[in-house]
């Protein structure tokens, strides 16, 4: 004999326009708890909020990371006896390497003539009979040869030409931004882990005792012929709405805390004469922002409302 | 219908609540099962409706070893049973629409197709009028015949009541056997478990006796 007494068509169409109605019927269940639900949403917001905020930090430290990055370059100050056939041969080697992106060479004359303009005490330069500066080979570093160890590895490369005097990298501060940059990546990463962990307690909780405020119910509808996937289904679409709502509102709070910090920051900005601009949460960002809270909503209440409500029988 | 062979349940705490028990319920068959409290009347019950499982022999309904299935088909069996229990069971936050609806919600029935049925089903049980009343609007004799009307609604082939005019005068007794006895008249097998003496001394149908656990006689009809 067959388990059902409706046709397969039937059940089918029956299942999509039930699922629909349980949708919207659970989003009046959240009215039902006013207070538990809020509280829940509350807390999945400002969870969620918190680790997305400090994306948004550590996004924007990168990118001035990247871009002091970007300006990283080695100096090369030649011998001031350096004959001209020794510096293109050295220019030509230069242009060979894959670290180097840029290669700018500055000739003495050259230098000093910049140095006169730029300093404005050319009538003291004037005094002295030979020109004191020295040829300089000035290398914009490309992507590969930002690594820190890559240009270690080509200012001792550097240092050992003959006709360099001195090759100079400063490379100290970058290795410490970069290290700074990493740790607060961690941070981010370590800070996020503890807080999803704790949406996926406090979702799981709520529903927990969602659950057991319904236990007479659940006794009802298991002694008429309920499954368990027919029970737990208003309970995962709270679960899916404590995600929906959760999300949304960390995204806003998100939202809120970059356009309070932007001010701020443009005002520094202003001071160091940059028009630096905070980044925000993109497109792409955001959705993952919400789906990510309805995603761990929904897997929390999937294991909670699973457990619990198979824990119920009647008796 | 029902079929028990060498029955036996023993609690986890040890209490034996029946022991090889037999006995057969015929298809289309009424029956009252009575024995003093304690007896075994509701383990028996449970063990159809696979509330309890059996620690030896074998639950037939249907034909089915109900005693063996796994979880998941329970509430396939569940649903062609209409169960009714003394304090009725009935959901007070819905209203009696709802609580009769249940059942067909739960099987996907149409909207047009609950609406229909369940007016019958409350048309049988006399209740036509109070769809929108909340059971704690209504008396006991009435809560009851909401019961009454959700176990009938998707048309069981077993009705199964427990001590269903425990809390009853004798007259809403009668009026409930009545109810139980129309249903019987359809085809739909019935199996009573009351201590209630007058009303199983009002009707003469077969009567299973349980004392301490085991099956005593059999009364024919």
């Amino acid at each position: 004999m067959s388990r059902y007494k409706l046709s397969w068509p039937q059940r089918l169409a029956m299942y999509g326009v039930d699922h629909l109605r349980q949708l919207f019927a659970s989003l009046g269940e959240l009215w039902r708890t006013p207070l538990s639900s809020l509280m829940t949403i509350a807390v999945l917001g400002v969870s969620l909020a918190l680790p997305a905020s400090f994306y948004v930090l550590l996004k924007n430290a990168e990118s001035v990371s990247e871009f002091w990055q970007s300006k990283a370059q080695i100096s090369l100050y030649l011998q001031q006896d350096a004959i001209e056939t020794q510096v293109s041969e050295l220019q030509q080697r230069l242009a060979t390497l894959a670290e180097i992106e840029k290669i700018t060479y500055i000739s003495a004359a050259q230098g000093l003539a910049d140095f006169k303009g730029a300093a404005g005490f050319a009538e003291a330069l004037d005094l002295l009979e030979d020109n004191p500066l020295p040829a300089v080979f000035i290398l914009n570093l490309s992507e590969s040869g930002r690594a820190p160890e890559a240009a270690e590895l080509l200012l001792a490369d550097m240092s050992a030409e003959p006709i360099v005097a001195t090759a100079r990298l400063d490379m100290a501060w970058l290795a410490r931004l970069s290290g700074i940059v990493d740790l607060l990546r961690q941070a981010v990463v370590g800070m996020a882990t503890l807080l999803l962990a704790g949406v996926l307690l406090v979702v799981s909780n709520t529903l927990r005792l969602n659950i057991l405020n319904s236990r007479y119910e659940i006794e009802v509808m298991k002694l008429v012929g309920a499954t368990d996937s027919f029970i737990q289904r208003p309970f995962l679409y709270v679960g899916l709405w404590y995600g929906i709502i959760g999300g949304l509102l960390a995204w806003w709070l998100t939202l809120v805390m970059v356009f309070w910090l932007s001010h701020k920051v443009n005002a520094l900005a202003a001071l160091y004469q940059s028009d630096f601009d905070l980044l925000g949460l993109g497109a792409q960002e955001s959705l993952l922002l919400i789906l990510t809270g309805t995603l761990l909503s929904l897997l929390a209440s999937g294991f909670s409302v699973r457990r619990h409500i198979r824990a119920i029988e009647p008796s | 219908m029902i079929r028990f062979e060498q029955v036996s349940k023993v609690y986890s705490g040890g209490f034996q609540a029946l022991q090889k028990v037999s006995f057969h319920l015929e298809k289309g068959e009424m029956a009252y099962l009575t024995g003093h409290s304690g007896a075994g009347k509701s383990t028996l019950l449970k063990l159809i409706s696979v509330m309890e499982r059996p620690t030896d022999g074998q639950v037939l309904f249907n034909g089915q070893d109900v005693s063996r299935i796994g979880r998941g088909h329970i509430p396939y069996v569940r649903r062609r049973i209409g169960m009714i229990f003394q304090d009725h069971h009935l959901i007070n936050a819905r209203t009696v629409f709802d609580n009769v609806a249940l059942p067909l919600v739960i099987e996907g029935y149409s909207h047009q197709d609950i609406r229909r049925r369940v007016s019958a089903a409350l048309d049988k049980v006399g209740l036509l009028g109070k769809d929108r009343y909340f059971p704690p609007m209504l008396s006991g004799g009435e809560q009851q015949r909401v019961g009454i009307a959700r176990a009938i609604v998707n048309k069981p082939s077993l009705l199964l009541a427990d001590e269903p005019t425990g809390n009853l005068d004798p007259e809403l007794s009668m009026e409930i056997l009545r109810l139980f006895e129309a249903f019987n008249r359809v085809g739909v097998s019935v199996l009573i478990a009351t201590h209630d003496t007058g009303l199983i001394n009002s009707q003469r149908y077969r009567t299973l006796t349980l004392d301490s656990g085991r099956m005593q006689t059999e009364e024919g009809v």
